[in-house]
């Protein structure tokens, strides 16, 4: 795993959304909820960021349940994990780095 | 209600269907070139057209998430599927992000690409038979084919453009 550009937006809030196993619609629904409704993520581009995110192995098929029509549910890997942990670090660099702005007032 | 289009450009093909169902047609399906309506609530429906990936040939995994999330899959044809959702549920629309909108792009770009390829070389076949027999059954193909080709270039210059300005967008 080597990741070092900045996660984009739609992947770093589906990582924080498959934190415990969710499915498409929760993962949607929770990302539209903690943004105040200004990340509405459209499904082709949440189709496209899970299965990348799957092929990355950041993300993992929860549960499948054929029998019941239940959802697929997804959840964060420990790959997954550090990858935004990662990306937490460089936000933070940037918030604490932002200081020097206010510094100069 | 029936109705015959040929159709090369998704971004007009969508426009046309949305204005269908604000007249009060629900596009319903697709068999070369017929697209088949329902009377719908004037504006009941909207949709969009989509591109499956090559390598994602699964359209069951891909319909199934689709339904998951409150999306209907009208129709398919080949790898290009349509869908739909209540415009009552809100704003609905396939791609939300640049890089995703790029994607999209990039992949109708090499469908056209690849069919641009095979049809060049239908071309100059048909063109170098049509001058050695100087056939005018031959010739009428060789401009049919040109005229599909230069669609297909129009297309790929389409996307390329539409991917440029996305990118100067990022």
């Amino acid at each position: 795993m080597c990741y070092n550009s900045p996660l984009t937006e739609a992947l770093f809030y589906i990582l924080l959304a498959v934190r415990k196993p969710n499915h498409g619609y929760g993962i949607i629904q929770e990302v539209s909820d903690i943004t105040n409704g200004r990340l509405v993520l459209g499904p082709g581009t949440l189709y496209g960021a899970i299965n990348s995110l799957l092929s990355k192995k950041w993300i993992t098929l929860y549960s499948e349940d054929k029998s019941s029509r239940k959802k697929k549910e997804y959840l964060i890997t420990t790959d997954g994990k550090d990858v935004f942990y990662k990306e937490v670090d460089r936000l933070r660099e940037l918030i604490e780095n932002a200081k020097l702005m206010e510094d100069l007032v | 209600m029936k109705k015959f289009k040929l159709y090369y450009d998704k971004d007009l093909e969508q426009d046309w269907l949305q204005k269908m169902s604000q007249d009060g047609w629900a596009f319903k399906n697709f068999f070369l070139g017929v697209y088949t309506f329902v009377p719908c609530q004037p504006g009941e429906y909207i949709y969009q057209i989509d591109l499956l990936d090559d390598k994602n040939k699964s359209i069951q995994s891909f319909t199934a998430f689709m339904e998951d999330i409150g999306v209907e899959v009208v129709a398919q044809w080949y790898r290009w599927v349509y869908l739909r959702k209540k415009a009552d549920d809100g704003p609905f629309e396939m791609y939300t992000d640049i890089e995703s909108k790029i994607n999209q792009y990039n992949r109708i770009k090499n469908f056209f690409l690849s069919f641009l390829f095979i049809e060049s070389i239908c071309f100059i076949v048909e063109f170098s038979a049509a001058i050695r027999t100087e056939n005018p059954t031959l010739w009428l193909f060789t401009a049919l084919i040109g005229l599909i080709c230069l669609a297909f270039l129009r297309i790929v210059w389409k996307c390329s453009f539409k991917i440029e300005q996305l990118k100067r967008e990022k």
